[in-house]
């Protein structure tokens, strides 16, 4: 079971991490697109996942990943991410939703280059409970 | 329709996945793994699949930054056998011509008929 007492709570923001061209290029060429272009509209889930690892690893929280299904995924762009963008992430824990038995997880993480809002990404987890 | 396509996810696809978004759960690349989390086989990421949407958008609106706005939900996992992979077929409609020249696009994704996305929806830039 996940600490419903989490809900609103706020992470300190991830230090800053600087997009390279590179891994725009993975990131494209992994999905068969040609590897020269902008950062696909899915991208930033290679930020918004590390950064809630912190999540993940504090015990008092209680998020078991081998019980843990991707349910809902959905990004808000303010601009593209373009390479040389120092970009943080704030995962804020905005909803826990407990239904026979199973946990349903929802973040929120604001993406931002230093003041500038670029993205807002929000996911669901559907967490199996023991039953 | 403004989108109909088909897209076949490989296993090397997901290794070459895993390593570009750092999200290497061996569910999606090794099939005890996948076997022993009560899955029949390795899975794609979900978010392969939408990634795989968003090709489908980008290809039609004719720029690949012309995605705003874009949420699905996860209904079915996307088996990918060792040999041959698994085929997604993403067929897409305007549901809702917006201002400013944006288009609210659903798109219906299935993997051996089965919807695997959905709902799938994105506000996208008209071309």
């Amino acid at each position: 079971m996940l600490n419903a007492a989490y809900v609103g709570r706020t992470l300190p923001a991830t230090a800053p991490h600087v997009v390279t061209s590179a891994e725009v290029a993975a990131f494209r060429a992994a999905l068969g697109m040609s590897a020269e272009g902008p950062a696909p509209a899915t991208f930033l889930v290679s930020h918004t996942l590390p950064a809630s690892d912190r999540l993940v690893d504090d015990p008092d929280f209680g998020l078991d990943f081998t019980r843990v299904l991707h349910r809902e995924q959905r990004f808000a762009h303010a601009r593209p991410v373009v390479p040389g963008d120092a970009l943080t992430c704030t995962v804020h824990v905005e909803s826990i939703k407990t239904v026979a038995g199973n946990d349903v997880l929802t973040t929120r993480t604001e993406v931002a280059a230093g003041d500038e809002t670029v993205s807002t990404v929000w996911t669901t987890l559907f967490v199996r409970g023991d039953a | 329709m403004i989108i109909d396509t088909a897209y076949t996810i490989t296993r090397a696809d997901l290794v070459a996945y895993a390593n570009a978004s750092g999200d290497q759960n061996p569910i999606h690349q090794d099939e005890l793994a996948a076997k022993a989390a009560g899955l029949p086989d390795v899975i794609a990421h979900g978010m392969y699949t939408m990634g795989l949407g968003a090709r489908a958008l980008t290809a039609w609106a004719g720029s690949e930054d012309a995605i705003l706005e874009y949420t699905v939900r996860f209904a079915k996992p996307v088996v990918v056998p060792a040999e041959g992979g698994a085929e997604v077929r993403i067929t897409g409609e305007i549901r809702k011509e917006l201002e400013d020249g944006l288009v609210e696009v659903n798109l219906t994704v299935t993997c051996g008929g089965e919807k695997v996305l959905a709902p799938a929806r994105a506000t996208v830039r008209k071309p």
